[in-house]
């Protein structure tokens, strides 16, 4: 068979992993490129074997002349179909001729015009993506013209083409090669697309670069990579069209072997001499298997997001974990047994962290009464979401609870099996999320999503379901609710899908609601509109609110508590009001200071706080203070472990050492100066991306 | 929708003609006049320049490819230069071969492609590894030396399967569906392989997707998750590869129909080609690109009807 003349396969692993690796640094770029690819090669010991393999090929039948024991037409007529023996290692075939010798002769034949095929598709293919990738009009030519190469029978034009042309097989290879671009291009063109949209090729287009210059200097050097990995595959592609089209007779000219060729006569004898397929098929197949093991190990996205529902394997990984933590002796103390009561939450000590052991969240605890809201509050990077999903059993693909309680009503979660916690999600603790419009599911109506939900966690009938749909998203503000029912998510706005997906929440009537980030995505107004929504549903329902949240604004707003978090830890807690007007924690004093909305307007500084460097990454974390590397009031007493004391402000608990001394002095997180590397333009290392309210740098007093 | 169905039949009606005339071209540019093709070798020159003259070989290009399509749309797609047979008649006999074939190694592959795809992604771990491991040694097999095993394991040495020929559906159904099998079979291990990848890697990306989460959250079952939310959120690239599988196919026949001497398109074009029997070739090109271009025409509609977003616009 010919296989289709169609993108191959494996690419849907590698198209977005490439741009993300090509993108930062245009100089470094090739380099950077190459050494990332390589690396990956040598990583996977299938590619190795098949570069050894192709390598080895390639000497040998360049060599053949020198070595082999036979002439390809030498025919011995005293071994006749033979077997492997000491004098025909791989046997002979119907003339008696030594097939070691046939397969080896017919070797660089064989790679070599397959070459063809990639030189002139992937060649063919890269140039019409980035020529289309450049102008739009251009793509919708090029485009359609692919189209209609793709959705011809190859095999049927190919033999076309052979008789009109004989047995050329270079020609021919190159003829498919133009038949197989066509896939290529579609391939390669998202990416190059993605390429051009680059802003530092609009910086390139500003300065005056041609399109081809673009083309060549920035575009073509991030296609490196996907440019390698579909001459692989198409290197196969075309091996095994051409043992193929030998194979049903149109193969070079006789006596001159070729694998196909081969294959054919073996197929004569199948009933007489079976071992005649064997060496022939498994030279051509590990030949193949190399090229594909090469293009799988260049083409090996390296870091696809985790699935968030986990495999069955990871499933049973998680399981094994959970067990451990609910086998390990809970520490009883007395504030746990307290409370069955209605809807309590007691989070003790909880620990998050990957699968290889590098901590995300440590000992994190916080309590959220009935009908209350607390805010986990922090830069990101902090392990606010990781700690909100933990309360759902939600954690992604290779994260997961390596400590600590969960404590709902008195009953750990941290230790409940996956299908507890199916049980308890939705009906006990609901989730809304920070892109509402990713949060539904694209492919139904918000109507089968919300009925769907409210009979399974309500055991309703459909008809109830639907009215009571319904009712749901008139709770939510939704005025023409029957019409929204039939929609798609595609087709309403964000604040719409935002509230649909809280109706979504609210269908099996929760007493937890975690909240993670839900207003963040949307505009200014309806973020206003959404928050009121949830502070009247609190009010009405009774359900209490985890909130994550970076945007002091909300949590003065909406919480009644506040946990500060600073690299997984809480680093200070307590009521909202005590924390926003007498923060204890060096970086809640931070974090205040540098928000524009938290000072008023007549004492607003000249110039707002800013937080020097950015959160560490989990690997780093100290063993002190976290936080005191970026501390403006960092000493020496920092660098031991820190508990969580009293602040000394009603129940709340601080992590400093210098919270009481700070207090007492009355200090105050300064505005320092900008560093001057940050008024050059961007060349400065320091310039890393919108960092959320405390990168905030000058406020315009005018 | 409407508007969008007519473009692409036009489209469609545009490829089928493109092919036509390269069709045509091709086989023009074939070695050998009709005459000489059809007389044979001991025929005298005035016997094969009469002939070409008859057959209208020397009038201009144009005319005879406007003579050609003429006929071609009243069902005639002309005489056959070796046998005199009607290419036509000849074709529609042929065409229910390759479209068994066809479709059956399609639905194959799909059943088993969509499988071994799913499975993978979503028990992953072990199993995940082996699938991939499987996976990549069927791609790289290829399909006439897996059928030439299955007829030495299947047909010689245990003769459950005929090693070749084939039965009409109207002489004995069963028989028909025996003799198959194997062709069938053989052409399926590949696309099954490709059909494969392709799952495993939309079900990935499907899981990857954040309403998975929500589904989670509002307490979905896992099967409901996996079979209803993900794989119909995977299914649009899916039905993709399925169709890119059936074009390979139909043309790509020709290499299981010469190994197991079914007398389909694919041994048409083989024959025709190695005799320089121009209508012959210029008539199977533009069937199999017919054939094609429709089916592909009702996946893309089917594909569409898939996805709400095209579905409304």
């Amino acid at each position: 068979m010919i296989p289709s003349v169609a993108p191959a396969p494996a690419d849907a692993d590698q198209t977005a992993s490439t741009t993300s690796a090509a993108a930062p640094r245009r100089r470094a770029g090739k380099a950077a490129l190459t050494k990332v690819s390589r690396y990956r090669l040598f990583a996977s010991p299938g590619a190795v074997a098949g570069l050894l393999w192709l390598a080895a090929l390639v000497v040998a039948s360049l060599t053949a002349p020198l070595w082999l024991p036979f002439k390809t037409e030498d025919q011995d007529f005293t071994a006749v179909l033979s077997g492997p023996t000491a004098a025909h290692w791989l046997g002979t075939d119907e003339l008696g001729r030594d097939i070691l010798s046939r397969i080896f002769a017919a070797a660089a034949g064989t790679l070599g015009t397959s070459l063809i095929t990639v030189i002139v598709g992937v060649g063919l293919g890269t140039l019409l993506a980035m020529a289309a990738a450049g102008a739009e009009r251009t793509e919708a030519v090029i485009s359609r013209i692919t189209e209609v190469m793709m959705s011809l029978p190859g095999t049927v034009i190919i033999l076309a083409v052979i008789g009109a042309v004989g047995t050329n097989i270079p020609l021919i290879m190159a003829i498919l090669g133009i038949l197989m671009s066509a896939g290529i291009y579609r391939v390669v063109l998202g990416q190059a697309k993605s390429l051009q949209s680059q802003l530092y090729v609009d910086a390139a287009k500003v300065d005056g670069l041609s399109p081809v210059g673009i083309s060549v200097r920035h575009v073509l050097p991030g296609l490196a990579n996907t440019i390698v990995v579909q001459a692989a595959l198409i290197f196969a592609v075309g091996m095994l069209i051409q043992a193929g089209l030998a194979f049903i007779g149109f193969g070079p000219p006789l006596p001159q072997p070729s694998w196909g060729g081969m294959i054919q006569g073996a197929s004569q004898h199948v009933y007489d001499a079976p071992w005649m397929m064997v060496p022939t098929g498994a030279v051509l197949a590990l030949t193949v298997l190399s090229a594909n093991a090469i293009g799988n190990a260049l083409g090996k996205a390296p870091n696809a997001a985790a699935p968030h529902l986990p495999s069955a394997a990871a499933r049973r990984h998680r399981a094994q974990a959970v067990a451990a933590i609910a086998a390990a002796p809970a520490p009883k103390d007395a504030d746990a047994q307290e409370a069955p009561g209605n809807g309590t939450l007691s989070v003790r000590n909880l620990s998050v962290g990957v699968d290889n052991g590098v901590g995300l969240v440590t000992g994190v605890s916080f309590d959220v009464a009935p009908g209350t809201v607390l805010g986990l509050v922090g830069e990101s990077g902090c392990g606010k979401t990781m700690t909100a999903l933990s309360l759902l059993g939600l954690l992604p693909s290779g994260v997961s609870v390596s400590g600590g309680q969960i404590l709902w009503n008195g009953r750990n979660l941290a230790a409940a099996t996956g299908k507890d916690m199916e049980g308890i999600r939705g009906r006990d603790i609901a989730l809304i999320s920070q892109e509402p419009m990713r949060a539904l599911d694209p492919m139904f109506t918000v109507g089968y999503q919300l009925t769907a939900a409210i009979r399974r966690l309500r055991g309703m009938g459909k008809a109830e379901a639907r009215s009571e749909a319904r009712n749901l998203l008139e709770k939510v503000g939704i005025v023409d609710a029957q019409r929204i029912l039939k929609t798609y998510p595609h087709q309403i706005s964000g604040g719409m899908a935002q509230r649909v997906a809280i109706a979504l929440a609210l269908s099996g009537q929760p007493r937890l609601l975690v909240a993670d980030e839900p207003t963040t995505a949307l505009d200014v107004t309806v973020q206003a509109e959404i928050l009121s929504l949830l502070r009247a549903l609190v009010k009405d329902t009774g359900m209490s609110v985890v909130m994550v949240t970076h945007d002091l604004g909300v949590v003065a707003d909406i919480c009644d508590q506040v946990a500060v978090m600073y690299a997984g830890q809480v680093v200070e807690n307590g009521k909202t009001a005590a924390i926003l007007d007498n923060p204890r924690h060096p970086y809640t004093l931070a974090l205040l200071a540098a928000d524009p909305h938290a000072n008023d307007a007549d004492n607003m500084p000249e110039r707002l706080a800013t937080i020097q460097g950015q959160v560490p990454q989990p690997k780093d974390w100290p063993t002190g203070c976290r936080f005191a590397a970026r501390c403006q009031f960092a000493g020496s007493a920092c660098k031991d472990p820190v508990p969580l004391l009293a602040s000394g402000t009603g129940e709340g608990l601080v992590r400093c050492v210098k919270a009481d001394q700070l207090a007492v002095e009355g200090m105050d997180w300064l505005a320092t100066d900008v560093p001057v590397a940050r008024l050059l333009p961007i060349s400065s290392q320091h310039t890393t991306a919108a960092h959320q309210h405390t990168t905030v740098i000058e406020k315009d007093l005018a | 929708m409407a508007l969008f169905v007519a473009k692409r039949l036009l489209m469609a009606l545009a490829t089928v003609l493109v092919v036509a005339v390269l069709a045509f071209l091709l086989v023009h540019a074939m070695p050998g006049s009709p005459g000489a093709v059809s007389l044979g070798a001991g025929a005298s020159q005035d016997a094969i320049d009469q002939l070409n003259q008859q057959l209208g070989w020397n009038d201009p290009l144009f005319s005879q490819f406007f003579r050609w399509l003429g006929d071609a749309v009243q069902g005639n797609l002309g005489v056959s230069l070796i046998d005199g047979r009607s290419v036509s008649a000849d074709l529609a006999d042929r065409l229910p071969v390759t479209a068994s074939l066809a479709a059956g190694a399609t639905v194959l592959s799909a059943i088993i492609g969509i499988a071994l795809g799913v499975t993978a992604a979503v028990r992953g771990g072990l199993l995940d590894q082996i699938i991939g491991g499987f996976v990549g040694l069927l791609v790289a097999l290829p399909a006439f030396w897996v059928g030439i095993i299955l007829v030495y394991l299947l047909a010689v040495q245990s003769s459950v399967f005929p090693a070749t020929g084939y039965v009409p559906f109207e002489v004995s159904p069963q028989d028909w569906a025996l003799s198959l099998a194997l062709p069938v079979i053989t052409l399926a291990v590949g696309g099954a392989a490709f059909i494969a990848r392709q799952t495993r890697a939309s079900m990935l990306e499907a899981l990857q997707q954040e309403h998975i989460r929500t589904l989670r959250a509002t307490a979905t079952p896992t099967w409901k998750i996996l079979y209803i939310h993900a794989l119909r959120y995977a299914s649009l690239p899916i039905v993709a590869g399925i169709a890119l599988q059936f074009i390979g196919l139909f043309g790509g026949s020709v290499i299981a129909e010469q190994l197991f001497a079914m007398p389909g398109l694919g041994q048409a074009v083989q024959t025709s080609v190695s005799t320089h029997d121009a209508p012959a070739v210029q008539g199977v090109v533009v069937i199999a690109t017919v054939v094609v271009v429709a089916v592909n025409l009702v996946l893309e509609l089917a594909t569409k009807f898939l996805d709400p977003k095209l579905r409304a616009s």
